[in-house]
């Protein structure tokens, strides 16, 4: 737990809640304290368990109903890429949803074209630039995602089970790129071996955090509590 | 019926996004004041025809491109076969369709960044009146943009609806295609806002 970012995150008793159908109140999230400063940080659970629910908090997509939480320094510039990229991608091609990210950073259109040429040659997706988004692969278009997000240089990445609709090449190939991202990073995850990669892992159940540590431990600790030890 | 830009090198695609939106006016507007003129007509189906064929559009894909106009066609002529004879509800529905082609010809060979860029141009101008509402030359291109995305994910939503019907064997039903799509699509429009704020469009 040595591999410290440079970005801090700290919970005081954030709890979160939603209103039902019903009309009465749903706590997704019990009260939380914590400091993440961890480069690579795992957050595992069931479906519903809340881990969603702590990334969204900490990109600031949702505030927390009670308690306070803060990103340090001030003025942290989170990114975030979803579980299904098809509802991150705004512009219809490939080229131009990575420019509409470059759009306060560089002026000029060419300047964004350029760049953006460039983020999808690092990405090894230089031929897709002119590509419709609906012409591309599910691990075509969350690399496109996740280029999106990297367009505007975020100092922390926030990733919300990003290989779930991935196949196993992709899946292996989405991860290494994860993985080899300079920004610290916070995922939530179904894959277990890419929570093994991480410095910390956080395992939340039924919206309660249940285990904090290294890999090691915690996984066991979800499997035994999701009966697959 | 509104297809998505294909890249390409070919003279419209190169065209400033002004210039072409001028010609779709000037044929709009031909298309008005001439309306009983075949030649002019003529002329404009054979620019359209025309400007489809040098953008890199195969004659096949111009055939699709008119079939999927074939509702549309339906919905100008019905109407109009009331109270006019069938060569004039011909000639205004080919006088209609003519300019949706030009439009769909727009729309195929100008990238959504470059009809952005200039919408902003043009409006740029009128930010100090146009931030006293709330609005910016930027949040309406950006609106624009997001109108036109929304097109094939709807599609997209009606076609998952009819394939879910059809796996368990229902009829459609304007209830039960509605409703869903009517769901589906605030769910995107949700989603959509989530996107844009995470990547610092608030």
């Amino acid at each position: 737990m040595d591999n410290l970012s440079s970005v801090t995150t700290t919970l005081d008793a954030v709890a979160f809640e939603v209103d039902t159908a019903e009309g009465a109140r749903r706590r997704i999230l019990h009260p939380l304290t914590l400091t993440l400063r961890e480069h690579r940080i795992a957050v595992i659970g069931a479906n519903g368990s809340g881990k969603s629910t702590l990334l969204r908090l900490i990109a600031g997509l949702v505030t927390p109903t009670e308690g306070s939480l803060q990103l340090r320094p001030a003025g942290v510039r989170p990114g975030f890429i979803f579980a299904n990229p098809q509802a991150q991608l705004i512009m219809p091609v490939v080229g131009e949803d990575i420019a509409f990210s470059l759009r306060r950073s560089i002026s000029s259109p060419k300047g964004r074209r350029e760049r953006s040429r460039e983020i999808l040659d690092t990405m090894g997706l230089g031929d897709r630039e002119n590509s419709s988004i609906y012409d591309l692969s599910s691990g075509e278009r969350q690399k496109v995602a996740l280029a999106g997000v990297l367009a505007a240089e975020p100092e922390l990445v926030l990733a919300d089970e990003p290989t779930t609709l991935l196949d196993l090449r992709s899946t292996v190939e989405f991860t290494e790129l994860l993985m080899g991202l300079e920004a610290p990073m916070i995922v939530a995850t179904h894959d277990l071996q890419l929570a093994a990669r991480a410095d910390r892992v956080l395992v939340f159940e039924a919206g309660r955090l249940i285990a904090d540590g290294a890999p090691g431990p915690a996984i066991a600790r979800y499997r035994e509590v999701a009966g697959a030890a | 019926m509104i297809p998505l830009y294909r890249h390409g090198t070919s003279h419209l695609h190169r065209m400033p996004v002004g210039a072409k939106f001028l010609g779709i006016f000037v044929a709009a507007l031909a298309a008005s004041v001439f309306r009983e003129s075949l030649g002019v007509l003529l002329s404009i189906w054979t620019v359209t025809l025309l400007g489809f064929l040098l953008s890199g559009t195969r004659v096949r894909g111009l055939f699709a491109q008119l079939w999927r106009l074939k509702w549309l066609v339906l919905v100008l002529t019905i109407p109009q076969l009331i109270f006019l004879t069938p060569a004039e509800a011909g000639f205004n529905v080919a006088r209609v369709l003519a300019v949706v082609m030009l439009a769909a010809l727009f729309t195929l060979t100008t990238a959504t960044s470059d009809i952005l860029s200039s919408v902003e141009r043009v409006l740029r101008p009128l930010d100090p009146v146009l931030l006293r509402g709330g609005l910016s030359a930027e949040r309406i291109s950006l609106a624009l943009s997001l109108t036109i995305r929304s097109v094939p994910v709807i599609l997209s939503f009606y076609a998952d609806i009819r394939e879910a019907q059809r796996a368990r064997g229902m009829r459609p039903t304007p209830r039960a295609t509605v409703l869903p799509l009517l769901v589906m699509s605030l769910r995107h429009a949700e989603e959509t806002a989530e996107a844009l704020a995470a990547r610092g469009v608030r």
